[in-house]
């Protein structure tokens, strides 16, 4: 079988069956976007490559979990493998707070990065630069600029960054729980405009 | 917590998303999910809503190895995979007693029925008594569990025999790089006993007998080294097992 011509959906569903060549195949047409997600959360390539080995064996193992209909709405091959990878990094992050191995810098245009790490993504957009990046490629930034900067940051630190509420109260010097009631307006925010474009409404 | 309240749900399922449902809830909720397919749903929703935001985040490359490493874990070995039941033997061979045990019963089987795996044909003419020799020997499995290498040694011998099972290479090596066997002593520093071929068998001579070598050693592990065989074995383990003592 030709498995060029085959969609991610089809490769996934053929590394399902054992086939390891679509398997590789998979890795070949996602893995640079999911290390850019995984090295813009954890900071560190050793951290990031640790992160995807994970997500990619887990993929691997689990290829029969995906579905691609949920109640009649599609979800995409790619937002299975961010949620992994996501979900993996996450898991990198809270183990390494917990170990209080990294030194959290002040404020400044790579909000959380660890300092000795910072030349990773010393040319890189900032988390809130991304977002708005984002909000304007899913033709939502208009309804999303009814909320004001502290709701954007604070959901930009949360998602590209993986920072934790309190995390993200640091970083922003604000109150936790006003930290917190940005994120859950934000986040109902951010589903009322995409329904409104037809995502998962 | 009340688990029926279905906006409940979807708040708990945004922040776990999103990242900011941690600790104890965070695991709570995971495990609610393995339960509930609807708590699936649910999630699944929020994926899909939170990936476009991934779409500007800047690929990038790494390195050459992940690709080999996750290789390695996942590339199914041809050899291994439709066993005969007579080797199935080989699959429960994990780590602890149970391998211990099961690597020595093995190992003790083999010896019997193919004693041409492990010495020579001039010491199996010399052993032709058909006693069992006494010896130290090793099953060492890799990460799925699978039995891919036979260490054995004679007690008073001085060579160490290595039998990769399978045609399939234990694992991928670049140039520089070399499969390395380190015994673990209960107490003390590991010492390397022998380079491991990629698949086949090997014999390699130790520095003094194995009764001296091994006696306290009750654990092998294989590592990938690049380079020379360092002092100490590296994180890259691919193999591991027990050794034990056939009195």
């Amino acid at each position: 079988m030709n498995r060029n011509i085959l969609n991610l959906q089809q490769l996934i569903a053929q590394a399902a069956r054992g086939d390891h060549a679509a398997f590789a195949e998979v890795y070949e047409r996602t893995h640079e976007h999911l290390f850019g997600i995984a090295l813009r959360m954890l900071g560190q390539r050793q951290a990031a490559e640790d992160v995807l080995q994970e997500a990619y064996v887990s993929v691997w193992k689990n290829a029969a979990g995906y579905r691609p209909q949920v109640d009649g709405q599609e979800i995409q091959p790619i937002t299975w493998l961010i949620a992994i990878v996501r979900n993996k990094a996450l898991d990198a992050l809270r183990a390494r707070t917990r170990r209080k191995e990294q030194a959290w810098p002040e404020a400044g245009g790579h909000e959380g990065e660890p300092a000795q790490n910072a030349s990773v993504h010393d040319a890189a957009p900032s988390a809130v630069q991304l977002f708005e990046q984002a909000l304007q490629a899913l033709h939502i930034a208009g309804c999303m600029a009814a909320l004001d900067g502290g709701f954007r940051q604070s959901l930009a630190l949360a998602y590209y960054q993986g920072l934790s509420h309190t995390e993200v109260a640091a970083q922003m010097k604000a109150p936790l729980g006003t930290v917190k009631a940005w994120i859950r307006r934000g986040l109902d925010k951010l589903r009322d405009c995409l329904a409104a474009q037809g995502v998962a409404p | 917590m009340r688990y029926t309240d279905t906006h409940l749900l979807d708040k708990l399922a945004a922040s776990y998303v999103l990242g900011t449902l941690a600790g104890g809830a965070r695991r709570r909720f995971e495990r609610l999910q393995r339960d509930r397919g609807d708590v699936r749903d649910i999630v699944a929703r929020w994926e899909e809503r939170l990936a476009g935001l991934a779409g500007p985040v800047p690929a990038q490359q790494p390195s050459a190895g992940l690709w080999r490493a996750i290789e390695a874990r996942t590339r199914p070995a041809p050899s291994m995979a439709p066993q005969p039941a007579s080797e199935s033997w080989l699959r429960p061979a994990g780590f602890g007693l149970g391998g211990l045990v099961v690597g020595a019963i093995a190992a003790s089987a083999l010896f019997l029925a193919l004693p041409g795996l492990f010495i020579s044909s001039d010491q199996l003419a010399m052993r032709s008594g058909e006693k069992l020799p006494q010896s130290y020997v090793g099953v060492l499995t890799d990460a799925q569990g699978n039995g891919r290498l036979l260490v054995s040694s004679l007690r008073h011998g001085r060579t160490l025999t290595l039998k990769v099972l399978g045609p399939a290479p234990i694992a991928p090596l670049a140039e520089e790089q070399r499969l390395v066997l380190w015994a673990l002593p209960a107490q003390g520093p590991a010492f390397a006993i022998g380079t491991v071929p990629a698949t086949g068998t090997a014999v390699s001579l130790l520095p003094d007998t194995s009764e001296k070598l091994l006696l306290q050693v009750n654990r092998l592990v294989v590592t990938r080294e690049t380079g020379p065989i360092p002092a100490a074995p590296g994180a890259d383990v691919v193999l591991s097992g027990s050794c034990a003592k056939l009195w």
